[in-house]
């Protein structure tokens, strides 16, 4: 009897999809981040006795994800920042961690001046000490923010993320009940111990995982909901142990006395395995009796649970622990181009030191060095003057390593994510009341820069909202809608096809959208197969899961269902009159307006006799059920080929057109179920029912039997007919898709759909068109079945992979002759799971094959658990979030709402970023190598004794402070080309796939301004200072040439970029600083820059303004770059225009 | 769980559109559909507000660099440059300046073969003359400096046996003195250790202390036209700052040039260091190893062909290290001495632009390209190859 009742348990939403992905079951374990090994050993708790558990000392139920707290931050955050760098803890995992290595190595160039200020450093160390505090009070600040945000999410304790305020207010409003001396006391949260007996209210929250005793629903059943945890937001029923139903009072909880002996806390969402040692009796549990922290319970007046996991031991908590952080691939290059800095450190230091060496020398008597010198300035020790002067010359180049660089990074990339990104109205979705989320700063420039995007098709794609769309019922097709898909396909084909005008009866419902005059409004009765669409009818409403909820009238009830798709299907029941209200554990009511009288309503109880549940393997769901006049009925629905193997023979006719109607919904995209029937005689039942019941029992592989006493019975089928279920595509995705292949990015999409269906799809969504040659590979070819035939696994294996590899070498040749052409069809590539599935490798998926064979960066964007690791294992993970589950948002580094936010996020944000971030640091390269040079250059004139150049707080502050601003503005604010412009364009896109604007190349040439710039400042500021200063003859000293190269080098850096007013401002500033004989000097200043201005635009992209202006109807000439750069394209003769 | 009616309402108010800020607004319609505290909550959830910040909207401007834009530019900086390259140029040229190198002429030739006994003796007679004529006529003031090679006033040095506290100070002969105690007589024992060895003779302080000024510059010349004196004016040969702060007017030399071995000049310790214009013009010390340094000023015109016969006191000891001395004087402008970089400089740079205005110019006006020209894009120009690639 309770069969029907746990069909639901097994299932969660992705059991439905009938047809998966590969072949490959969708795994009842998905977890986030890794399983962990189940750690030895068991726990023991002795319920509702506080003393028994206190000496084992479990977790409290208080959760903290934060690092610091209150007393901790400051020495902590310190030591995190400075500790490692002091070198006295050498932790393995930051070394390992090359982003924190040299983070850290940037900080010990300047700490070197800490200790080198014993001996060798040629500057003031309070001038080295105030940087580097300086960088290290931002990254604190940064780190204490981002731990405040945490200590706000951490509250209720799921993990940080936005997505939940309801949660986060719920659970700070939720009363919790705890049962203290036979009654129910309220208690926060945080007080709750392991072995508690507790009370939640119906809409209330698990406070942690609870093993379920008892609810006010007959039977010991509950509802839950478990969005917080998978985004489902059907219910799923949870059903208490027999002997425990009674507990649900305080006086009689009070009593309950029991002993769970469980695994350890493990992060395994779905699975429990424990005894309940309960008068003296040994009870099994199962995941059925655990409610997990964080859901909520539904339908239920209360419940009574035992608390076993609190805390950092919930399922839920385990699971938000590993998340595995991304780095972008732009600062690992970054982390390259610090290391040349780093090398090109020690050779100056080394010329500079070699250079000492030979210089020390007793000659110059006025140096003092005769009179028992140091060993630094001995000359009579050349080496090891040249040894300590090494030392004495990093302190004073230290400049060349950025060290503010990765705090200014940082800092604008947080800036750009939760300014820019999640607060851009663009990507707003209002109907789910979704923005989009920046999970992570860290991957904002990787997102200018992807070139191969995957895709989950299912609700990525499309919105995974199931609606009923066409059947075939006795061999006639019902249902006048077109699908898109069909209307792709047109397209290919070159007709024209006339959107359908609605007809006025047709019903639009959630679920609902079929029109067909012939059976709607009990106009089937009049068919000549009426008898079958009366089973047909019945079928749908009877042979499903699907709880009702609500008014039982057809207006108002709403039906939760395991998946969209059965919902769907008994909406489609209703609409046919065939109306499913109300369900018992036993019955089935259906208030059917059929029958032999017009306009009669009659309410009829069907007996749920068995359920033979769904599951992937059978990729089939039946129901026996008894009619009220005692006919005994098996109604089954499943994948067509499952079906078609069970059916009696016979009535081929029959089967043959409903084949076809499947192909036909199959390529118009549609998803299909057989439906069928058996009448059964009750003897025939009686005999199966009591296998049925012996396996159902059997303690040891339940799960097999019960699978083969269902095909005992699940045979000889009559067929009745199919159903067609639509998932319409997305908003905007043909568009979208069209436009990111202009960006030159490649989309793979990923379905489970037959080979037509997925070509259909791929017409509809703009991703294939007629233009492109398609390279089809299959694997059902004459030869591969022929192989598989025989059914030797490792053979078939072997002969897959090598047709496979014959097929790509052919499309390869094929494809690079249609590349030798000029004007090339595009191309397009259509695989066979099953092929692509044996010609790789099985450890490799298909983004990470792509990401590390191809090394180019891939985005996977899906939105249910079984994207997960796709979303995880590609350089950027995006979820979508809003309508399914949120294990793919808590898995993604994006999250938005709607798949064709991409564009906006990838064209304009990603773009911007990856450009920004670009010039971020070449601007930090060459400001820092100009500063150094000038530096170095000076170093020959003073006898390479490591002399400074610039005064100490100008040396010292010049990242800081002189410097820091113009960057930032540059990361924040620099646009080359409006956002609808890039958007218009996507061409531009290109570049960042290209990485165009972070080459060697590019780095290089900033080096080489770099040098010329420092010569020039360099030598102005010395040369023009070598005669008398003014008609007094006075010469300058020093200091005041130092002080004006100094301006020189800071207006210079400052002018080098000048994005917008704050920038002038900070000119002004200097400006003002100067003293009236410097301010020659500054007019001096403008000359090199003059020159070094147009230089400088080199790095734009060329010509883009002009074009793009005039596009907007502005009038705008080409650049001075444009103009020389066609003189020097004169001679090509490959401009076609020319006017 | 049916979603509350508001939530429609919301829809409706966010539909902004990015290039039109004013069709943004609040949303608004919150009906107290109070059912549960989880619709409360979604209510509050509020969309992204807006803001030209948060959109990136912010007013900003990119210059446009058109072909006339950049010939009219160059054109002015040439038109602007050239004339004040030619006025510093000429301003330059207009300045006499007379170099005269005497340190090798004024060697006895018996101590040829021993340079530094006789520079370092102190029996020796350093006097020499040495006579120039005046190429064009001088305007007074006439700048009298000298000039050194070779010798680093920039050096940094540390010096011996500094203990650990006082290393962290600046040591080194540029910094081998005690700019506190130059100031006032009450820091007399000021920072001493930055000047060692040569801080104290006993427990007294060295009044100035530390290498720079020990090694002080000490010849001196005098001047003569036709068997007449020139009168040299050595006063306010220093910057007004030294004088008036650096240097305190109540310091007086003290203990200076007591050691075994004299590095340079003695100083008269009745004035005043604000007084001894030398000190200071020494104490400022040099960018490079080449330098001048003003030594004076004649504050009579020189006429052209006058022969100048200088006497010097060739005291000071450049042969140890190979430098060289030199005398020079010279007429200012008012862009200062003699100095042709600054007017080359702006000639070049003036030149230059102008030039290329005129290449772009005529490149312009025989090939001009229309402007926003698709085909030039360089997706456009190759689209396989762009593709592909």
């Amino acid at each position: 009897m309770s069969g029907g009742w746990e069909r639901v348990r097994g299932s969660r939403s992705r059991t439905t999809r009938y047809s998966s992905f590969g072949s490959s079951a969708p795994s009842r374990t998905v977890t986030l981040g890794r399983v962990q090994p189940q750690a030895p050993g068991h726990r023991t708790i002795y319920c509702n006795d506080r003393d028994a558990n206190f000496p084992v000392r479990f977790k409290g139920n208080s959760i903290s994800t934060t690092k610091y707290n209150f007393f901790t931050f400051v020495p902590k955050g310190l030591f995190e920042q400075a500790g490692g760098e002091l070198l006295l803890s050498i932790d393995l995992d930051l070394i390992n961690d090359t982003n924190q290595l040299l983070k850290q190595l940037a900080y010990c160039s300047s700490e070197v001046g800490l200790f080198t200020f014993l001996w060798t450093s040629p500057v003031n160390p309070v001038t080295n000490v105030v940087p580097l505090s300086l960088v290290l009070l931002v990254s604190l600040i940064k780190e204490a923010f981002e731990d405040w945000v945490s200590v706000i999410h951490d509250y209720c304790g799921l993990h940080a993320l936005s997505f939940d305020s309801s949660f986060r207010m719920m659970c700070l409003k939720n009363e919790l009940y705890v049962l203290q001396d036979e009654k129910w006391e309220a208690v926060p949260w945080k007080k709750l111990q392991v072995g508690d007996i507790i009370r939640v209210k119906q809409d209330g929250f698990f406070p942690a995982d609870l093993l379920f005793l008892a609810s006010t629903n007959a039977d010991g059943v509950c509802y839950i909901e478990t969005a917080n945890l998978d985004g489902e937001t059907n219910l799923k029923i949870r059903k208490a142990l027999e002997r425990t139903w009674d507990y649900l009072t305080p006086e009689k909880a009070a009593e309950f006395k029991g002993e769970v002996q469980c695994e350890q806390p493990n992060n395994s969402l779905y699975t429990f395995t424990g005894n309940l040692i309960f008068q003296k009796q040994t009870l099994p549990l199962t995941p059925n009796q655990i409610l997990l922290r964080g859901c909520s319970l539904r339908n239920t007046e209360y419940i009574v649970g035992a608390v076993i996991f609190t805390g950092q031991e919930t399922k839920v908590m385990m699971n938000s622990m590993n998340v595995p952080s991304k780095r972008s691939t732009l600062e690992r290059k970054l982390d390259k181009l610090i290391l040349a800095l780093f090398g090109t450190l020690f050779i100056m230091c080394l010329i500079g030191a070699i250079g000492s060496g030979i210089f020390i020398n007793r000659k110059y008597y006025y140096l003092g060095l005769d009179k028992g010198v140091t060993a630094e300035f001995n000359p009579s020790n050349r080496f090891v003057v040249a040894a300590l002067t090494l030392f004495t010359l990093i302190t004073l180049y230290s400049t060349i390593i950025p060290i503010s660089l990765y705090v200014s990074i940082e800092m604008i990339k947080f800036i750009q994510s939760t300014q820019f990104i999640n607060k851009d109205l663009h990507m707003y979705h209002a109907e789910t009341n979704t923005p989009a989320l920046a999970r992570t700063s860290n991957l904002n420039e990787e997102l200018g820069q992807v070139e191969y995007i995957f895709s989950d098709k299912t609700g990525t794609l499309t919105r995974n909202l199931m609606e009923f769309f066409k059947c075939s019922i006795g061999g006639e097709v019902y249902g006048s809608g077109v699908t898109e898909i069909e209307l792709g396909g047109a397209q290919r084909n070159g007709m024209k096809v006339q959107e359908v005008r609605k007809s006025a009866t047709a019903v639009q419902e959630k679920g609902f959208n079929f029109d067909d005059h012939r059976i709607m409004r009990g106009a089937w009765r009049n068919e000549p197969n009426s008898d079958t669409c009366k089973e047909f009818f019945r079928c749908l409403a009877i042979c499903h899961t699907v709880l009702p909820e609500g008014d039982e009238s057809p207006e108002k009830i709403t039906y939760q269902a395991a998946s969209p798709d059965e919902a769907a299907l008994v909406t489609a029941a209703k609409n046919f009159g065939f109306f499913f209200y109300r369900r018992t554990p036993t019955m089935i009511y259906i208030r059917e307006s059929h029958v032999e009288k017009m306009g009669k309503i009659q309410d009829v109880a069907y007996e749920i006799l068995n359920v033979l549940e769904f599951n992937s393997t059978r990729k089939r769901q039946s129901v026996v059920c008894r009619y009220p006049n005692g006919r005994l009925v098996l109604y089954c629905k499943g994948a067509d080929n499952v079906i078609y193997e069970r059916l009696a023979s016979g009535n081929d006719d029959l089967k043959n057109v409903t084949r076809a109607h499947l192909e036909q919904f199959g390529s118009a995209g549609l998803r299909t179920l057989c439906l069928a029937y058996r009448d059964l005689s009750a003897e025939t039942y009686e005999s199966w029912n009591e296998k049925f019941i012996q396996a159902k029992s059997s303690l040891r592989d339940r799960e097999k039997k019960l699978d083969e006493v269902a095909e005992l019975i699940e045979k000889d089928l009559i067929l009745i007919g199919s159903t067609a279920i639509e998932d319409k595509l997305q908003e905007g995705v043909p568009a979208c898709i069209e436009t990111l292949s202009r960006a030159g990015i490649k989309v793979w999409v990923l379905t489970g759909d037959k080979m037509e269906t997925a070509i259909n799809i791929a017409y509809a969504c703009n991703l294939i068109n007629n233009d492109m040659k398609q390279f089809i590979i299959n694997s059902e070819t004459d030869a591969i079945r022929e192989v598989e035939n025989r059914g030797d696994q490792v053979e078939i294996a072997r002969f897959i992979k090598e047709e496979v590899k014959r097929e790509l070498k052919k499309c390869l040749e094929e494809a690079q002759q249609y590349l030798r052409t000029v004007s090339g069809p595009k191309l397009a590539l259509v695989i066979d799971g099953k092929c692509l599935m044996y010609a790789l490798d099985p450890s490799l998926r298909v983004t990470s094959l792509v990401k590390k064979g191809a090394r180019k960066i891939t985005l996977s964007i899906g939105d249910g658990a079984n994207d997960v690791s796709m979303i995880q294992a590609a350089h950027i993970g995006i979820g979508i979030s809003g309508m399914e589950g949120m294990q793919a948002v808590m898995a993604s580094d994006f999250a938005i709402a709607q798949f064709r936010y991409l564009t906006d996020l990838l064209l304009v944000h990603g773009r911007w970023s990856y450009l920004r971030i670009c010039k971020v640091i070449t601007y930090f390269f060459y400001k820092n190598l100009t500063f150094t040079l000038t530096q170095f250059w000076f170093t020959f004139q003073t006898g390479f004794s490591g002399q400074r150049f610039y005064d100490d707080w100008f040396q010292s502050l010049y990242n800081v402070i002189f410097t820091a601003l113009p960057v930032i503005i540059v990361g924040l604010f620099d646009k080359d080309v409006s956002a609808s412009l890039s958007k218009k364009y996507p061409e531009l896109y290109m570049e960042g796939i290209r990485n165009v604007f972070f080459k060697w190349r590019v780095v290089v040439t900033w080096a080489c301004f770099s040098v010329y710039q420092s010569l020039v400042f360099y030598h102005f500021a010395t040369t023009s200072s070598a005669s008398g200063k003014n008609s007094s003859g006075k010469m300058f000293g020093q200091w005041d040439v130092s002080t004006m190269a100094f301006t020189c080098v800071i207006v210079q850096e400052i002018h080098m970029h000048e994005p917008d007013d704050n920038i002038r401002a900070g000119l002004l500033e200097v400006g003002s600083q100067l003293t009236p004989q410097e301010e020659r000097s500054y007019a001096i200043a403008q000359l090199p820059r003059e020159i070094s201005r147009h230089t400088g635009f080199a790095f734009d992209s060329p010509g883009y303004e002009s074009f793009f202006a005039s596009q907007l109807g502005i009038y705008a000439p080409q650049k001075a770059w444009d103009v020389a750069r066609r003189a020097s394209m004169k001679s090509k003769p490959k401009m076609p225009k020319r006017n | 769980m049916a979603m509350p009616s508001f939530l429609e309402e919301d829809t409706t108010l966010i539909d902004v559109n990015r290039d039109d800020p004013s069709s943004s607004s609040e949303g608004g319609g919150s009906d107290g559909d109070d059912k549960s505290i989880l619709a409360h909550e979604i209510e509050s959830k509020k969309p992204p507000t807006y803001s030209r910040f948060t959109q990136q909207e912010l007013p900003a401007c990119k210059p446009i660099i058109t072909p006339k834009l950049v010939i009219v530019s160059f054109t002015l900086i040439g038109f602007l440059f050239i004339p004040i390259g030619k006025t510093a140029l000429s301003a330059s040229n207009n300045v006499v300046e007379i170099a005269k190198r005497y340190d090798m002429e004024c060697i006895p030739e018996i101590y040829s073969n021993n340079i530094l006994h006789y520079i370092q003796s102190v029996g020796t007679n350093k006097t020499c003359t040495v006579k120039f004529t005046v190429p064009k006529h001088m305007k007074g003031p006439v700048f009298i400096y000298y000039q050194l090679t070779n010798f680093y006033q920039n050096y940094r040095k540390m010096s011996y046996g500094v203990p650990l506290r006082s290393r962290i100070k600046d040591t080194k002969y540029m910094g081998s003195r005690s700019d506190r105690q130059l100031t006032s007589k009450a820091y007399e024992g000021a920072e001493l250790e930055k000047c060692e060895p040569l801080e104290k003779v006993g427990e007294e302080p060295i009044v100035p202390c530390g290498l720079v000024a020990w090694s002080m510059f000490n010849d001196t010349y005098s001047f003569s036209v036709k068997d007449k004196a020139l009168i040299v004016n050595k006063t306010n040969i220093a910057w007004e700052s030294d004088k008036e702060t650096r240097f305190g007017s109540d310091v007086y030399p003290k203990n200076f040039q007591t050691g075994d071995v004299i590095g340079g000049a003695k100083l008269n310790s009745s004035i005043p260091l604000s007084e001894q214009e030398d000190l200071m013009v020494w104490m400022r010390t040099a960018t490079l190893r080449n330098f001048r340094k003003l030594y004076g000023r004649i504050d009579v015109d020189l006429e052209a062909n006058d022969e100048i016969a200088v006497e010097i006191q060739n005291n000071y000891n450049s042969y140890g290290y190979g430098g060289e001395k030199l005398l020079v004087l010279s007429t200012t402008s008012a862009f200062g001495g003699q100095n042709k970089f600054l007017g080359v400089a702006y000639l070049t740079v003036g030149g230059f632009c102008f030039f290329f205005a005129i290449i772009f110019a005529i490149i312009y006006h025989f090939k001009r390209r229309e402007i926003g020209d698709t085909a030039y894009l360089s997706w456009n120009r190759n689209p396989v190859g762009y593709y592909m690639k």
